[in-house]
């Protein structure tokens, strides 16, 4: 078992919402158009304060890479699972496109891809990692809003980053421990 | 020849036969031409893809064709509930119609699975998965395991029920093959039920409610479905010696509704009154939202208000149960619809802009079906109207009195 486990620390206040991650996930991982078709998304959070005194923030986001994960559960066989390092991640040719694990998302990271002909979501760029690349989105974004690493390593910069600063997790309510944490 | 001779021939004799006096054909036809249409949908579905003919999306991933299997499916489990009855727990009046209730049973089934089969996006890697790399957590995994147990007793009950001189062994098998189709039945309905209660997103679904819902509303539903047919065959003049099991029928159908409206009752109040979040906007996506008039028309009117009120004036008229049959068939399509579509309206993320989430005025997601899957909802309804009907046209249905 890999000591591993990786994950990402975002700060979505330095968030431009220039979409250059959106972007570079789709010619990535090929997505086709289609305006289902996303792995990742950056929401505009309503404008916060009254006037003068604005400010807005932005939410990137994407599969949470849970540590519970109620999309595998339901899968039925078995197509969603786990890897060692606990990414997520779908066996296109075990997918029989019963949409469970859709339908059971709580974060809708999930989408029905004709290009796979199976159900589509974040890999975290999982056939880059073994390059010692990161994924398209991370290596993208011109205010590094993300940082992507091994949480278990305490000299990784995810590591130091999570410990340094507070974080919270999406949805943290539905108990689903999400690999994604997001800069208070 | 003597008929002991005849009986050793063909333990099936009589089986087969031409019921000039059972006036079907019409409705054999109508089953004929609704799997037609349904046939090319599904042609066009294999062609053009589910994307294209589905009104499915990324929000509401789960529409009116698991609806449709569930209201096949789940009636089917309730037909053979109260086949087992009759044979396993001494509920006699169900034995006098136990071929047409196995039948039913069996083609109803069948129904459901021309549903789920046009669906799944890949029902024949389903079958090598599920078995080669299955995931005993997944409800759905169970859920293929229960329907396809259910359809192999089905089938051994109806190799029983048309013996035409059964034994005493047949009889002691009858009871416990009835047995086992009402429980692996109930085991599979309730844990539909569980498929949706299992989705972590989905509020709506949560707790013993719905297991508990579609079990009750399904046997009422066979019972339903028994009385209407019955009027059917017997052009609505159902001979005197069927209106004990018509009563008894009668019965387990306002007791069913009765127990649909204490459930009602209790999930409307229960999610009202906190306000948990997802099920709350579910319930009020189906009070006075979107859904609404599938709701109080449909569920409350056809399914509940108007059947309950056609057996309180019926007093022992047949013909009038036949009717609350048919009404409450009617209605319960819009309840397994409301059922499937409701959890699913709430959003995941808020629509704000760049989250690609897409509502309506109510902050709902939405969903119609097209008209490819009313089109794949007529291949269900026609191959049970046709089979069915071919099967009162072209075998004896009629239940020996073998007591």
């Amino acid at each position: 078992m890999s000591e591993k486990k990786f994950g990402i620390v975002l700060d979505a206040r330095k968030c431009l919402n220039c979409k250059a991650c959106t972007v570079a996930c789709k010619f990535e991982n090929v997505i086709h158009t289609g305006d289902d078709n996303y792995r990742i998304w950056v929401s505009e959070l309503p404008v916060q304060g009254t006037y003068p005194n604005l400010s807005m923030e932005f939410e990137p986001s994407q599969c949470q890479h849970c540590e519970n994960t109620p999309c595998a559960t339901v899968c039925p066989t078995s197509a969603t699972y786990k890897t060692e390092e606990g990414v997520v991640l779908i066996d296109y040719k075990k997918c029989i496109l019963c949409k469970a694990c859709m339908t059971a998302c709580p974060y809708d990271a999930r989408f029905d891809s004709h290009a796979h002909h199976a159900i589509e979501k974040c890999t975290l760029c999982y056939h880059r990692l073994a390059e010692g690349r990161e994924p398209a989105c991370v290596e993208t974004c011109p205010t590094k809003v993300r940082t992507f690493g091994d949480l278990n390593d305490p000299n990784s910069e995810v590591a130091k980053l999570k410990g340094r600063n507070a974080t919270y997790q999406l949805k943290a309510d539905k108990k689903t421990k999400p690999r994604l944490f997001y800069i208070k | 020849m003597s008929s002991h001779a005849e009986t050793k021939k063909s333990p099936l004799a009589g089986l087969i036969t031409y019921n000039k006096d059972i006036p079907v054909m019409p409705l054999i036809l109508i089953g004929l031409v609704l799997a037609g249409i349904g046939a090319v949908t599904a042609l066009m579905v294999l062609i053009k893809g589910h994307g294209e003919m589905y009104g499915v999306t990324r929000q509401v991933p789960w529409g009116m064709l698991i609806a449709t299997y569930a209201y096949f499916v789940i009636t089917s489990t309730g037909l053979a509930f109260i086949g087992g009855l009759g044979h396993a727990f001494g509920f006699e009046a169900y034995n006098k119609i136990s071929r047409r209730i196995v039948v039913l049973a069996t083609i109803v089934l069948i129904a459901g699975f021309t549903q789920i089969l046009m669906e799944i996006g890949h029902p024949i890697r389903m079958m090598i998965y599920m078995i080669l790399t299955p995931n005993l957590k997944a409800p759905i995994l169970w859920m293929g395991v229960f329907y396809g147990i259910e359809l192999v007793i089905l089938a051994f009950e109806l190799i029983l029920v048309f013996k035409a001189h059964p034994t005493a062994k047949d009889h002691k098998m009858a009871a416990i093959l009835g047995f086992l189709a009402l429980l692996v039945g109930t085991l599979a309905t309730s844990n539909l039920g569980f498929v949706f209660g299992s989705l972590n997103a989905r509020p709506w679904f949560h707790g013993i409610y719905f297991s508990t819902f579609l079990v009750i509303s399904g046997i009422t539903a066979g019972a339903c479905l028994l009385m209407l047919i019955h009027n059917i065959v017997y052009k609505f003049n159902i001979p005197a010696e069927l209106t004990k099991p018509m009563n008894s029928l009668a019965k387990l159908m306002g007791g069913g509704i009765g127990m649909m409206m204490f459930l009602y009752l209790w999930k409307i109040l229960t999610s009202l009154f906190n306000s948990p979040d997802g099920a709350y906007q579910s319930l009020m996506a189906l009070i006075s939202g979107p859904l609404a008039a599938n709701f109080w028309i449909g569920e409350m009117g056809l399914a509940i208000a108007v059947p309950l009120l056609l057996l309180i004036v019926a007093k022992g008229n047949t013909k009038i149960y036949g009717v609350a049959g048919l009404v409450y068939m009617v209605g319960l399509f819009f309840t397994r619809f409301d059922f499937v579509v409701a959890g699913q309206l709430p959003v995941m993320r808020a629509a704000n802009e760049g989250s690609n989430v897409i509502t309506d005025a109510n902050g709902l997601a939405s969903y119609s079906a097209s008209a490819g899957e009313w089109g794949i909802f007529m291949l269900g309804i026609g191959t049970a109207l046709m089979l069915y009907f071919a099967a009162e046209k072209f075998l004896n249905l009629k239940t020996p009195d073998h007591h």
